[in-house]
């Protein structure tokens, strides 16, 4: 009878680990997906504060307010500046597509008084002096990289896959990223960026996240560039979820009356 | 005078800093140092200007309003008091109304105006300030109605402003080729505010995916007066012995469009404006008034492009007058480029700027070069020049006037 246990348990366990393993056996394309997809509201608002610390440790606040959109073909997102004073009442609104489409960029300057049509291609400029490129800030598609599981390890007490992403365009600003993605909740907690000579320039920390309002929400993060040894702090306060912002906020006059 | 408007000032600040504690109005501005100073001759200073430039604004879901007065000191002219803005807003559903002082800004083009014919523009320092000084308000009711990413707009402005120019002994005042000292009749130059008088104008502009565009129309005057001449001539000797200019607006109609469209990663704009009614000087002798009525065409293409971080962009414009005659004074096509290349150091603490105006016709041309640094947030330290190239043309002319100059602003 003991035998016969035993040998259930064995089995039970062999089958359970080859479960586990199997789960475990998704591929770096996959992983990068429910990354992606990872549910997030139809619509998120807040505040932003970010702080840019240089190598003396002096800083520089600025303060914003956002409002996102995504309809699942189009993530529109928009940004009142409110501090320092000389660019408060500037906005900035992306419309970034699911497609692979180049994003769409327009700024309002109010001393200019007219909304103005960037080129997309400032994605890898520095926002607002920061330590994130415009494309930091979005959600870059899957398929824009290749994508190839590392290595499963455990950061700060979470397990999180490892995953290399190197871009499939070529001259792209970084050569490879590689991302902690939490097993849990596939949000990313951890991610390093590689310069065009393939060395660490940047790494991107998760210093605090939550549910908000049901989905899993990145409440402050950290991004250090390793070679300058500057850090750039986002903190997001007041954040709503699915709180039905129109599309009228993603317009010309949104853009001009402010927030 | 000074001390009333110093008094006016120092009050309206109280005032508004009593309500701005109760009300949670907001209060933003800058204060500004500007000299410059002139590179040839005795290096004087073209200019030694301490601003202080206050922005009141309070808004809810349906009402706002802002005041922008701007105070300058001089230290060789009187104090100068204005208001750049003064409007109330109105706002609903799917439109707003705006009514009172304010700048109305229509186009794509940067640096140059084609459609742009709203808002006249204050030329004392030719095309020197930045771009909210040199164009003014003006007294105008405003409708925008919204659908979609659609808007139309519509301005209706009772009282007519005119262009700016630089006083008669400043030295951005424009060369006026005129054989003798001209005797000035100014009885035709102002512009009576009456409903006749009024200036119209409407947009319609769309944001999309794929392209900004616009389509505007106006029935305005020229914020240019034209100099009609009457010359004297002795008939004994036939010698000239008088001018006499009597400078007159005329109403202008315009239509008008623009775009802006990615192309990969090149931004790609155009504008253009069709111009009816607007009279030109003439060196034909038999034209008694020396003035000719002719339409002309403003249009631009221009791109930008990001290159390793610094922006670039380059315009090309053209004013094309339709039926031309010889003796005209301007050239039949008169074309002109710019350049801008932009690009910022130390996290957009520092900033390197080169913007260049080039006349195609007259091989003149105005560079802009700038340095700024932002010694703390809201302080902005700026070193520039501006280099007129050239010997005759819109910028030849002052090529007397090549400076180097500083801006102090602290931003609150």
């Amino acid at each position: 009878m003991k035998t016969r246990t035993l040998t259930l348990l064995i089995m039970a366990f062999v089958v359970s680990a080859f479960a586990s393993h199997s789960v475990a056996q998704l591929t770096g394309q996959q992983i990068i997906e429910k990354v992606y997809t990872n549910p997030s509201g139809d619509d998120t608002q807040g505040n932003l504060s970010m702080t840019l610390t240089n190598n003396r440790g002096e800083q520089r606040v600025r303060n914003l307010k956002q409002y996102i959109k995504d309809d699942g073909k189009v993530e529109k997102k928009i940004m009142y500046f409110l501090t320092p004073a000389d660019v408060r009442n500037t906005s900035f609104m992306n419309w970034s597509y699911a497609d692979g489409q180049s994003d769409n960029q327009w700024i309002y300057l109010p001393a200019l008084k007219r909304v103005r049509r960037i080129s997309s291609d400032s994605k890898s400029d520095y926002f607002m002096g920061s330590d994130f490129t415009y494309d930091d800030l979005g959600d870059r598609h899957p398929n824009q990289d290749s994508h190839k599981l590392l290595r499963e390890e455990t950061i700060d007490g979470k397990e999180c896959y490892v995953v290399e992403s190197t871009p499939k365009e070529e001259g792209y600003m970084y050569s490879k990223t590689i991302t902690w993605v939490m097993k849990d909740n596939y949000l990313g907690v951890k991610r390093e960026f590689y310069d065009d000579r393939d060395r660490l320039l940047k790494v991107l920390t998760i210093v605090d996240f939550a549910k908000v309002d049901g989905f899993w929400t990145i409440l402050k993060t950290e991004m250090h560039n390793v070679q300058r040894d500057h850090t750039t702090t986002m903190e997001f306060t007041d954040v709503q979820k699915n709180k039905g912002i129109p599309n009228s906020r993603f317009t010309e006059r949104s853009m001009t009356l402010g927030n | 005078m000074k001390l009333r408007i110093a008094i006016t000032t120092l009050l309206a600040l109280v005032l508004m800093s009593q309500a701005k504690a109760q009300d949670n109005l907001d209060i933003t501005g800058y204060v500004r140092n500007y000299t410059g100073v002139l590179t040839g001759g005795d290096n004087d200073f073209s200019i030694v200007q301490n601003t202080l430039n206050l922005k009141f604004e309070k808004s809810s879901d349906r009402i706002a309003f802002k005041v922008n007065p701007y105070l300058h000191h001089y230290f060789d002219r009187d104090l100068e008091l204005g208001l750049r803005e003064a409007f109330l807003d109105l706002r609903f559903d799917h439109f707003d109304i705006r009514v009172g002082k304010q700048q109305i800004i229509y186009g794509k083009a940067e640096g140059v105006f084609i459609t742009d014919a709203v808002s006249p523009k204050d030329l004392k320092e030719f095309l020197l300030p930045d771009f909210d000084e040199i164009r003014m308000g003006i007294t105008a009711a405003k409708v925008n109605y919204y659908f979609g990413n659609s808007t139309i707009e519509a301005v209706w402005a009772p009282v007519f402003t005119p262009t700016q120019m630089p006083e008669m002994n400043s030295i951005w005042r424009p060369a006026m080729p005129f054989p003798m000292a001209p005797t000035y009749d100014y009885s035709t130059e102002e512009i009576t505010p009456s409903l006749e008088n009024s200036e119209v104008f409407i947009r319609f502009s769309n944001m999309g995916s794929a392209a900004d565009f616009e389509i505007v129309g106006g029935y305005f005057w020229d914020d240019d007066p034209t100099m009609h001449i009457t010359k004297q001539i002795n008939p004994i000797t036939m010698q000239l012995t008088g001018l006499t200019v009597r400078p007159e607006h005329h109403r202008l109609t315009m239509g008008g469009a623009s775009f802006s469209t990615p192309l990969g990663p090149t931004l790609v704009k155009a504008e253009g404006g069709y111009y009816s009614g607007k009279h030109f000087q003439t060196e034909t002798p038999t034209i008694p008034d020396a003035t000719i009525e002719k339409n002309y065409l403003h249009y631009m293409v221009g791109l930008e492009y990001s290159l390793a971080g610094v922006m670039l962009s380059a315009q090309f414009i053209q004013e094309n007058i339709l039926d031309y005659e010889e003796g005209i004074r301007n050239d039949e096509i008169e074309s002109t480029m710019t350049f801008l290349a932009k690009k910022s150091f130390l996290r957009e603490k520092l900033w390197l700027e080169l913007f260049a105006y080039v006349g195609l016709n007259n091989e003149d041309a105005l560079i802009r070069p700038k340095v700024s640094y932002g010694f703390a947030d809201g302080f902005d330290i700026q070193l520039g020049a501006n280099i007129f190239v050239g010997d005759k043309g819109r910028f030849g002319q002052y090529n007397a006037n090549d400076m180097i100059y500083t801006k102090l602003k602290y931003s609150f």
